[in-house]
């Protein structure tokens, strides 16, 4: 067990190379001379060359790369071309609400679609099965704003129960907190919920074809033991897989959803970072996006042995 | 129904218990998902081409004193703040949505099955190539989308290729499973003992295995950049604000969208249907031509 943690954790180690040297090759190729941004309207041509040697930009592309791979490991991101401040510094102010939303819609998408892909998958076939896939596809084919602001229209706009946008942060009371992520979470988990309701559903259904179920049946075990306990439970691994992998559209949903709702996080950062071409600081986001989907991945990957038991390595 | 189609299904057979029809109506009832999705797209597709007929104003020409005007008998979908007839442009949006879904499913499809054939036919390529596919799979699409973007100007053409490299990685796994299975299959080793060379093999006994999984993939990739151009639209990573795609009306309705819900509606009812309709059709696809996926998924 210890070494295949071993094993698995260094597995990451490449990915994680080739993500690093994807987006350092970004800033490298970004058109535009930091130099020159750098030295302004005024500067002449022996300034600019000038700041690049003190900056080291006339070094080779892979001397650069180590340089700030090791600036990386020690925790230094780079400095905002725009603000000029530490990226760091940036990401620090703007993570709570990305991460309050993130967790939060990661909480309510699996209690919301694992039940229902159960419940899909036990009545297989009839009209709530249809209904459950109906709205799986829906789920894939309404883009997040659309399902945003439609939510924002009517249950803000027109019913008023909920603020239509903003973000209040957690230190402000966790009921105002919770409900300034109620209508984000819901549009940003239509997505998800869709694909772990299809993929529980279609795990489920080849699970209750199993020769237990039919014993746990047979000896008069009521329907929602039988479901959940050896239907759910011996489901578990392509689920807990497929959230692993969706975690990448939750990423991805972030930088839409923060948009639509005007929530100050990460997502709203890399949209102003594009607007004002602020190439270190989306080259820092992207990397910490990637590395934190690698890393829900090794975890979902470590937590197998948790679901099943019989995986041993 | 023509009567050929009639007479096949009229003999009387007394061992088919349920009988399916034949021919085109045949395969369109029992395949409803095709046919709805199918269906769907073609008319969109129709909208596309015939664009200029439908469309009641120019989309492009601006009417400031025309400015965000709600839907009426002259302008069927209302105005844009720039006084744009908003029916007109997303006529034309239709055009940007399919052009991007469809070169996005096209070329991920022909780039992915060559890396994806490299991958799963030499050996020593394999672990270089899947480490690569492996790092840009962890960057997440639209991310990875929106950071190329960033580097270049933006044009629907640099859009077609950001949301391309972003999607590259999925065909291309893909693809290296399907070789990876089709290889160890007997008839290839048969090929491979009776001396076929490697090129035959590969184009008569594996590319064929790739095709059904490749189609239902791609229908899939061409709905999801469907959506990811609309997204890079709408942040302001896409196409240029001028061009009538779904996203920038969408991007240009933000700012008023609480008092004129309607310039983001109309246009997000569009791309949702389009999508769907897609998205039903690569459904259909799957069941019709990969039963086995059917069940897995």
């Amino acid at each position: 067990m210890l070494r295949y943690m071993v094993r698995r954790i260094l597995a990451t180690i490449p990915v994680m190379v080739v993500v690093a040297i994807f987006v350092f090759s970004l800033l490298y190729f970004a058109p535009g001379d930091p130099a020159a941004i750098i030295a302004g309207d005024q500067a002449t041509a022996e300034d600019i060359a000038l700041i690049r040697e003190s900056l080291g930009l006339d070094r080779p592309f892979l001397v650069r790369f180590g340089e700030w791979s090791w600036n990386i490991l020690n925790g230094d991101l780079g400095t905002s071309i725009f603000t000029g401040l530490p990226i760091t510094h940036l990401i620090a102010q703007r993570i709570e609400p990305t991460l309050s939303l993130t967790v939060l819609t990661l909480v309510f998408a699996i209690l919301v679609a694992v039940p229902l892909g159960v419940l899909a998958a036990w009545k297989a076939g009839t009209w709530v099965d249809s209904a459950v896939m109906i709205f799986a596809v829906l789920g894939f084919s309404v883009p997040i704003f659309v399902v945003g602001y439609i939510l924002a229209w009517l249950m803000a706009l027109q019913l008023g129960w909920l603020p239509v946008q903003g973000y209040r942060s957690i230190g402000d009371g966790l009921w105002p907190w919770f409900r300034s992520l109620i209508l984000p979470s819901i549009s940003l988990g239509c997505v998800y919920i869709a694909l772990i309701a299809r993929i529980t559903r279609s795990t489920v259904v080849e699970v209750l074809r199993q020769d237990y179920i039919r014993t746990a049946r047979a000896k008069g075990l009521a329907q929602m033991p039988t479901l959940f306990i050896h239907g759910l439970r011996n489901a578990a691994v392509p689920i807990v897989t497929v959230i692993g992998i969706g975690f990448a559209m939750l990423i991805s949903g972030t930088v839409v959803t923060e948009s639509v709702f005007a929530l100050p996080g990460l997502g709203r950062l890399t949209i102003d970072a594009i607007l004002h071409r602020d190439y270190p600081v989306i080259q820092a986001l992207v990397l910490i996006f990637s590395f934190a989907y690698v890393l829900v991945n090794l975890a979902v990957d470590l937590a197998y042995t948790l679901f099943d038991p019989r995986i041993r390595y | 129904m023509p009567a050929t189609t009639l007479a096949a299904t009229e003999r009387p057979d007394l061992f088919v218990v349920r009988r399916r029809r034949s021919g085109v109506l045949g395969f369109l009832i029992g395949n409803p998902r095709i046919t709805i999705g199918g269906g769907m797209l073609a008319l969109v597709v129709l909208m596309a081409i015939c664009a200029p007929l439908l469309a009641t104003h120019d989309p492009l020409s601006l009417a400031p004193w025309l400015r965000a005007r709600f839907p009426s008998a002259e302008h069927w979908f209302g105005t844009d703040m720039l006084g744009r007839d908003i029916y007109s442009r997303v006529i034309y949006g239709a055009r940007v949505s399919l052009t991007v879904g469809i070169s996005v499913a096209v070329l991920t499809s022909v780039v992915g099955l060559f890396i994806g054939l490299i991958a799963g036919y030499l050996r020593w390529a394999d672990g270089i190539l899947m480490r690569v596919m492996d790092g840009l799979m962890a960057i997440p699409s639209i991310l990875l989308a929106v950071a190329l973007m960033a580097l270049t100007r933006g044009s629907m053409v640099n859009v077609i290729i950001a949301v391309t490299i972003a999607d590259i990685p999925r065909m291309c796994r893909l693809v290296r499973g399907v070789v990876l299975s089709a290889r160890e299959q007997p008839y290839v080793e048969a090929a491979v003992a009776t001396g076929t060379r490697t090129h035959v093999i590969i184009r008569r006994h594996i590319l064929p295995n790739t095709l059904a999984p490749m189609i239902v993939q791609a229908t899939y990739i061409c709905a999801s950049a469907m959506i990811v151009e609309a997204i890079l639209s709408f942040i302001g990573a896409g196409t240029p604000p001028t061009t009538p795609s779904w996203g920038n009306i969408m991007a240009e309705g933000r700012a008023l969208w609480q008092i004129k819900p309607f310039i983001v509606f109309f246009p997000a009812v569009f791309l949702s249907v389009t999508v769907l309709a897609v998205n039903l059709l690569g459904d259909g696809l799957r069941d019709l031509l990969d039963p086995r996926a059917a069940t897995r998924t």
